[in-house]
């Protein structure tokens, strides 16, 4: 089918809205409820109206379908005085505080008022009147519904910002299947909010910061007590990076989604004054050895099937909190950012002969949950708390920009080697189907006892919700299952419930495709991105010269050093955790 | 020529014997017995009746889509949800003759093949609700309603779905969120509800009016019906008076009627009231338009005209009234009601309540002028729904007949 958008021919599919024609083909149109991830358009924002031919008066492009015959245009002078007007309109229902607000230069709503020049304010910004959280009491006497929520250790929500797109509401629902957000109230007093307005009680998988086109939901901001424990001589900084995160930290400095930062990465935390620079990556491959040795047992003592992997702790919080008769099937092995942790205070404190209590551990994260993961009680190895503070990538970034410190001018820097040698398994963590692929690379390989020909497990891969391969490895027909997304995650749950599903081994993601779409990372995401980023991974992997975890000389060292043997009562203690039933039923 | 208001205060409410005395629930039995489900639906296509909500598109029509849509389940939605400020016929309906409303359900839902069926009622109106209670009671003990309707294949169930008064659910496909236990917001169309409607289902809506001609169009005929009224919107209807005039209150008219003969004629409004002096009158509700005295010629019927009939309200304003409360009034109902959805409606109706007010405290500045053009002129063109174009119609009739005493 052909359409013509301002006098222009365009190819056009069944089912194309005028909008993604529009997309496609590099017309600019104003959007801010519509979403790449959230598909399709509900059409509340008004931003994206258009005239066409067949229609009298303005259409919303992100709802309108194509039809035979359509001529749509995007500039004319009702479309723009309705742009106008209803920017106007929405840009005084902002607190608009650009200069303080934790994402100035990032905001969707900031660069249509930039681009449309609202500069002469036509209506008093309504917002203003609340001047801090600490003014309100969530459940009482709220009469001006201001949400203000800092009770959470993952997401900030501040109602000043909040434009009542609903993309926080819509991710939370068709995607993670939390319904954790509605609409509060009518009118011009409507409200994004909880139930009752409670504290929000969720997954902490933070795609709803990610989606957020203001700085209505954000990340919980913990750069100020980063900066404090880098402006303390007696504390030791000793940071770790996710494998994700070299990936994406460029986005923020203008670089091309999956463009390899590693080397910037690290020279901007030693920049920073960062101490010592580790590599999370080396705490995928310990996760790897302890997990591959964990479904041996399980194959040896028949079950109890399927093993879930349990990196992704708001996959963890939702089996917590939803399906509790799974916790029985979650691996025990922490994550990769609580194995490298513990190391840190322990392995590492003993023989660089450094007093623990000094070590102040940071993380750099691509997700909000992990700041909950590292808060949990019975997480911790050491007798310490293992990770002290978790950052976002965008959190990074912005302390990065505060610092005035542009990775793109620093010299590429090396891991400290102590703990920042790594394979390319460790890297796949940073995308749905990468724990699998490395956990079968090392399982492979243990019980055949033969080395793997060709490391690839390509049936693992991909970008779809679900997917699902059967591997034979030494007379046993290995089943196993990769999903990412909560919703998908929910079906095969719901599948191997009513015994329609069988498998041995499964890799749960709550993000849509794994930690490289992860609520902390860098805004905008959508399948696009995320797709570049992956190619970034796969290359990456590729590349490195030990692909298989249990090749890692570091790890080999630390095995035959300190812990002893995957499964040994000391990585039991240091490495594996145990889950709680948090389900309110 | 009275259809709807014929046996009011004339029959027990309370009591289905004094209904089916006047021959009520006839036009069921002969729908069921005579007449199979598309000879009913093409009776009532016949008709040219048209929805009474305000919209008024044909019935017969919607009716087709959804007996047309193949489905297993199907649902028959009567909407009780009259919310306009000063309407109330559907009330006195519901009051005065409950079972006109039911049998028009009851064919309804045999006609398009709904084995269930909703009133969505106001929440305010506690009364009729208990009424409408008791009559399906009687309806259900008279195997009207049930499992097999006169002894028929054919069984529905009816159920009182009690709305808690938002303005909004009015509208159908909020109305079906609202039944669905969603927040009462309006949908994106297409699909329609007779294709896609209550839980994804074949769903018709109905107005309460609407339903109440069906027992005579189909006891009577479609053509004694289309004769009625004018050609293109045949019947009579119930118009509310409200406001100046002598007689207030509910008048059955046949469509086609000005506004001057519903005034003025001793029938219906029988002018207006002693010592009051006309002005203008707002046709159609909150959300209608305003007719000056030179106006009230125009005939009254749903299709294209000057002045939509809506839900055939009319508001006769006097001399004495001042322009800036009404205007107050009607921006702060809007802006109440807005079920704040889309962002022009929202920010909008908010943006013009907040000026109404200093508009009434001779408090309005030039910046506010300004602003009231564009914001009607969002509100007119850009909102999701048309609510946010019904916030409007009168505050630009009103800025362009009466500026002079607006601003003054």
């Amino acid at each position: 089918m052909r359409i013509k958008i301002n006098n222009k021919s365009y190819d056009a599919n069944p089912g194309d809205t005028i909008l993604s024609v529009c997309k496609r083909n590099g017309i600019r149109l104003p959007t801010l409820c519509a979403h790449p991830d959230l598909l399709p358009s509900e059409g509340v924002c008004r931003m994206c109206l258009v005239e066409t031919n067949q229609s009298n008066g303005l259409v919303s492009s992100c709802t309108q379908k194509i039809s035979d015959g359509l001529e749509v245009k995007t500039e004319t002078e009702n479309v723009n005085r309705a742009r106008k007007i209803n920017l106007e309109l929405l840009w005084a229902d902002h607190a608009g505080k650009c200069a303080s607000c934790k994402r100035n230069g990032r905001c969707e709503l900031q660069d249509l008022a930039k681009k449309y020049d609202i500069d002469e304010f036509k209506f008093v910004p309504r917002k203003n009147e609340l001047k801090s959280g600490d003014e309100l009491d969530l459940l009482k006497n709220n009469w001006k519904h201001t949400v203000f929520e800092e009770k959470n250790s993952c997401i900030s929500r501040d109602s000043q910002y909040c434009i009542e797109c609903r993309r926080c509401i819509r991710i939370c629902r068709d995607m993670q299947t939390v319904e954790a957000y509605g609409m509060n109230y009518r009118s011009s007093e409507t409200n994004v909010g909880t139930p009752f307005e409670i504290p929000l009680d969720c997954i902490f998988c933070g795609q709803c910061s990610a989606v957020c086109p203001t700085a209505a939901i954000t990340e919980k901001d913990d750069v100020t007590d980063f900066e404090k424990a880098l402006a303390d001589p007696k504390k030791m900084v000793i940071v770790q990076t996710a494998p994700s995160v070299r990936f994406t930290l460029g986005e923020e400095f203008g670089e091309a989604p999956g463009t390899f930062w590693e080397g910037k990465l690290v020279a901007a935390l030693k920049k920073l004054g960062c101490d010592k620079v580790f590599d999370t990556v080396l705490g995928a491959d310990l996760t790897i050895l302890e997990e591959a040795h964990e479904l041996i047992q399980r194959v040896k003592n028949k079950g109890p099937f399927p093993m879930f992997t349990s990196c992704c702790p708001s996959w963890i919080l939702y089996a917590e909190k939803y399906w509790p008769e799974f916790i029985p099937n979650l691996s025990s092995c922490k994550s990769p950012q609580q194995m490298l942790a513990p190391l840190v205070k322990t392995y590492y404190a003993e023989r660089e002969k450094i007093n623990p209590d000094q070590i102040v551990s940071v993380s750099i994260m691509p997700c909000t949950s992990k700041k909950y993961e590292a808060q949990r009680k019975e997480i911790n190895g050491s007798e310490y708390q293992d990770v002290d503070i978790v950052l976002t990538v965008r959190e990074l970034a912005r302390l990065l920009r505060k610092k005035k410190i542009d990775p793109r001018a620093l010299k590429e820097k090396k891991f400290d080697p102590a703990l920042g040698i790594s394979t390319g398994a460790g890297i796949l963590f940073a995308q749905s189907g990468g724990v699998m692929e490395a956990a079968l690379r090392t399982a492979v390989e243990k019980i055949t006892g033969e080395r793997l020909g060709k490391v690839e497990f390509e049936m693992v891969r991909g970008e779809s919700g679900a997917r699902c391969a059967e591997i034979e490895v030494g007379g046993l027909k290995l089943r196993v299952a990769v999903v990412h997304e909560i919703r998908n995650a929910k079906n095969l749950l719901e599948e191997i419930k009513n015994g329609k599903s069988d498998y041995h081994f499964v890799e749960v993601m709550a993000c849509p495709n794994g930690c490289i779409g992860g609520g902390g990372q860098p805004v905008p995401t959508g399948p696009a991105v995320r797709k570049a980023r992956i190619a970034g991974v796969m290359a990456r992997d590729k590349k490195m010269p030990l692909r298989k975890s249990h090749e890692n000389p570091v790890l080999k060292k630390i095995y035959r050093e300190f812990l002893g043997h995957p499964g040994s009562e000391k990585a039991e203690e240091l490495l594996h955790t145990k889950y709680i039933n948090r389900s309110k039923k | 020529m009275d259809i709807l208001t014929k046996n009011w205060d004339k029959i027990d409410p309370l009591r289905i014997d004094s209904y089916t005395r006047t021959g009520g629930y006839g036009a069921l039995r002969k729908a069921i017995r005579e007449m199979d489900p598309e000879k009913v639906v093409a009776e009532i296509k016949m008709s040219g009746l048209r929805g009474r909500g305000g919209a008024g598109f044909p019935t017969g029509e919607k009716w087709g889509m959804a007996a047309k849509t193949p489905a297993k389940e199907k649902y028959f939605i009567c909407n009780l949800d009259e919310s306009e400020p000063g309407v109330h016929k559907d009330r006195a309906i519901a009051e005065k003759n409950p079972h006109q409303i039911i049998e028009g359900i009851l064919i309804g839902a045999a006609a398009v093949g709904a084995k269930k069926a909703f009133i969505y009622i106001n929440g305010n109106y506690q009364k009729q609700k208990e009424i409408l209670e008791i009559a399906l009671e009687q309806a259900r003990e008279k195997e009207l309603v049930g499992k097999s309707v006169m002894g028929s294949a054919f069984k529905v169930e009816i159920v009182i779905f009690e709305g808690a008064g938002a303005y909004i659910c009015g509208e159908e496909t909020a109305l079906l969120s609202s039944i669905e236990g969603k927040r009462g917001e309006p949908r994106l169309k297409p699909p329609y509800p007779p294709v896609a409607g209550l839980f994804g289902k074949p769903t018709i809506v109905n107005n309460a009016e609407t339903l109440a001609n069906i027992p005579f169009i189909i006891k009577q005929g479609a053509k004694t019906f289309s004769q009625i009224g004018s050609s293109a919107s045949p019947g009579t209807k119930l118009f509310v008076l409200e406001g100046a005039v002598r007689n207030r209150g509910i008048h059955e008219a046949p469509l086609g009627i000005t506004a001057q003969e519903l005034i003025y004629n001793s029938l219906y409004g029988g002018g207006m009231a002693s010592g009051k002096e006309f002005w203008f009158a707002q046709i159609g509700g909150a959300s209608g338009r305003l007719a000056p005295a030179g106006k009230l010629d125009q005939s009254l019927s749903y299709g294209p005209g000057e002045f939509p009939l809506g839900c055939g309200s009319i508001l006769v304003v006097d001399k004495s009234a001042d322009i800036k409360d009404l205007l107050f009034s009607w921006a702060d109902f809007f802006h109440r009601e807005s079920c704040g959805k889309c962002l022009p409606c929202r920010e909008g109706t908010y943006r013009l309540w907040e000026i109404a007010k200093r508009i009434k405290n001779n408090d309005v500045s030039k910046r506010d002028k300004e602003n009231i053009e564009e914001i009607l002129w969002t509100l007119s063109n850009t909102t999701f729904c048309p609510l946010g174009n019904f916030a409007a119609v009168a505050w630009k009739d009103a800025m362009r007949m009466f500026s002079d005493k607006i601003f003054n």
